[in-house]
């Protein structure tokens, strides 16, 4: 009995102390901002490869996601013959919840893994150790450049899945099934509101994007330096990258939709 | 055995040093100095803390008691600009080289001095040719990181070391898994940049020939303690049966060839409990 409550505060000890040093090093990330605005150079080299080469995975997944919305609201509009509804379904759940949501879930397989393996080896084969010791901190010339460039990624990224995603449903719903394209477009313009749903669901994927970027630059700097210790770190950060994603959804949800 | 310079000769003070990894303890109450302008070599059977010790010098790591002075300044007491501004002085060569492997050995060179000159690529450039001339590398400046010999890479970090001019060099391990020719153009580097550069170097080796060779003044390290200090001369002709084994090379002595166990016998057949037995 004495060993489970032992083992239990141990884990919760070694859980906030990991909190603990995850804010530390999110803090001292962000004070490289000011290296950023003197070097732009690095912080475009990682928008790059963080966010221009993601940009396809992002557009293709929308397409389809958008198109499996249309086909399935299709089944349920049309027993009730609101058919035409078909647009502001298709683009309300993709601005609202699938655009940021889904978005940020692949960002962190795709970008977040990729972020978490690389920094890892660089610990692990002493990169980061040596930049230290030739007087560049590596958390503002690695780390910092990365976690602007995700934050900044995933609200662009986001938008271009939500609009791939509701021609996605265009093409299903008016160019297959038929629906009638007049007011595909115009009840969705008038019945998607620029600030409650555009502008929350933009506020999602900048909390999204800070939150997977910092998740998995902090697992990979933070990572045991060998094969086995930087594996588990990669895997670490999507799963907790999941988590956050999923968990700070439903609370951004209802405090901004939940009146 | 006390230390043999005074110590407003030495660049590095380091004085009663203890750290310790989780339960187990490093260093306990190292004392040395580094004289200036010498190659100081800290040698030691592997694992005790050799590479930890460069690593506390250059303000990575954090002694639970002790201090290190460089040049008169208590590294642990500085604030991390004027930590990172003291690095400038310093090079480090990792024992994998530490290569930044995502670009060429031109720009691993010129990475130093980009990140802390602002000089014109025109003089960056000059500068780079001339560290990897000093090395013997000019002609493999753009290679990557990948397609060098382990002692190519060495050799390639020792000149992105020398970039900033240091005034102190620190070598971890350069010797090892090296082939003869690679360990001796490595002994070669080593002792003419400490000459012609005017250096202060440290290299933590256990090559014992490799080291003796070029050091001016050893130290020597065990079970978290200085077990010998002095000039090269002094611990060649040490009579301290420990030093003896362990410059000489012989597999049993002080330090046994056994790690602590339990009996053998016991330890094969199992304790035999004679009032047990029915």
């Amino acid at each position: 009995m004495v060993t489970l409550f032992q083992k239990l505060g141990q884990e919760t000890l070694k859980g906030v102390g990991k909190l603990g040093r995850a804010m530390v090093f999110i803090t001292h990330a962000l004070t490289g901002a000011a290296d950023l605005i003197r070097r732009p150079g690095l912080l475009v080299a990682q928008l790059y490869s963080i966010g221009v080469l993601s940009v396809l995975l992002i557009a293709i997944s929308g397409l389809f996601v958008g198109m499996v919305l249309a086909l399935q609201g299709f089944n349920v509009l049309s027993d009730f013959g609101a058919e035409e509804s078909l647009g502001v379904m298709v683009a309300a759940s993709l601005v609202r919840e699938l655009g940021p949501v889904v978005t940020a879930l692949l960002f962190a397989g795709r970008a977040g893994s990729a972020l978490t393996a690389e920094i890892g080896l660089m610990k692990a084969t002493e990169q980061l150790s040596g930049m230290e010791m030739m007087a560049v901190d590596p958390v503002k010339r690695i780390i910092a450049p990365r976690l602007f460039a995700g934050t900044l990624s995933m609200p662009l990224l986001a938008a271009l899945f939500t609009a791939v995603g509701v021609l996605g449903g265009y093409f299903v719903g008016v160019g297959l099934l038929g629906v009638d394209q007049g007011p595909f477009w115009s009840q969705m313009q008038s019945q998607i509101d620029f600030w409650d749903d555009s502008v929350n669901g933009f506020i999602k994927s900048i909390v999204f994007g800070a939150v997977v970027t910092g998740i998995a630059v902090f697992e990979g700097y933070d990572a045991i330096p060998t094969a086995e210790g930087v594996s588990r770190a990669t895997t670490r950060s999507v799963v907790y990258s999941a988590f956050a994603i999923l968990g700070s959804d439903f609370v951004l949800t209802a405090l901004m939709f939940g009146d | 055995m006390q230390p043999t310079q005074a110590p407003n000769d030495a660049l590095v003070s380091i004085r009663d040093l203890s750290y310790s990894w989780g339960q187990r303890k490093i260093f306990d109450g190292v004392s040395l100095d580094i004289p200036r302008g010498k190659v100081t070599a800290i040698m030691g059977p592997s694992g005790t803390g050799k590479t930890t010790l460069l690593k506390l010098i250059g303000g990575q790591l954090r002694p639970d008691r002790g201090t290190i002075h460089y040049a008169g300044k208590n590294i642990h007491a500085l604030s991390m600009d004027e930590l990172y501004e003291l690095r400038k002085e310093m090079g480090m060569l990792f024992q994998s080289g530490a290569l930044l492997t995502d670009i060429n050995v031109y720009d691993n060179v010129a990475f130093p001095l980009r990140e802390h000159t602002g000089l014109p690529e025109s003089m960056i450039r000059s500068l780079v040719l001339m560290k990897l001339e000093a090395v013997g590398l000019r002609g493999a400046r753009n290679l990557m990181p990948s397609e060098l010999s382990g002692g190519m890479a060495r050799r390639v970090a020792l000149a992105r070391a020398i970039a900033l001019d240091p005034s102190m060099l620190m070598y971890d391990e350069p010797f090892t898994g090296q082939d003869p020719i690679s360990m001796g153009v490595l002994v070669k580097l080593i002792h003419d940049l400490n000459k012609e550069l005017g250096l202060t170097s440290i290299v933590v080796s256990h090559d014992v020939k490799e080291t003796m060779e070029i050091a001016d003044h050893v130290c020597i390290i065990s079970a978290g303690k200085v077990v010998g200090q002095g000039s090269k001369e002094q611990i060649a002709d040490s009579d301290s049966t420990w030093i003896r084994q362990f410059i000489d090379g012989a597999p049993d002595g002080p330090v046994p060839f056994h790690y602590p166990a339990e009996d053998y016998r016991v330890d094969l057949i199992g304790r035999i409990d004679l009032n047990q037995r029915h």
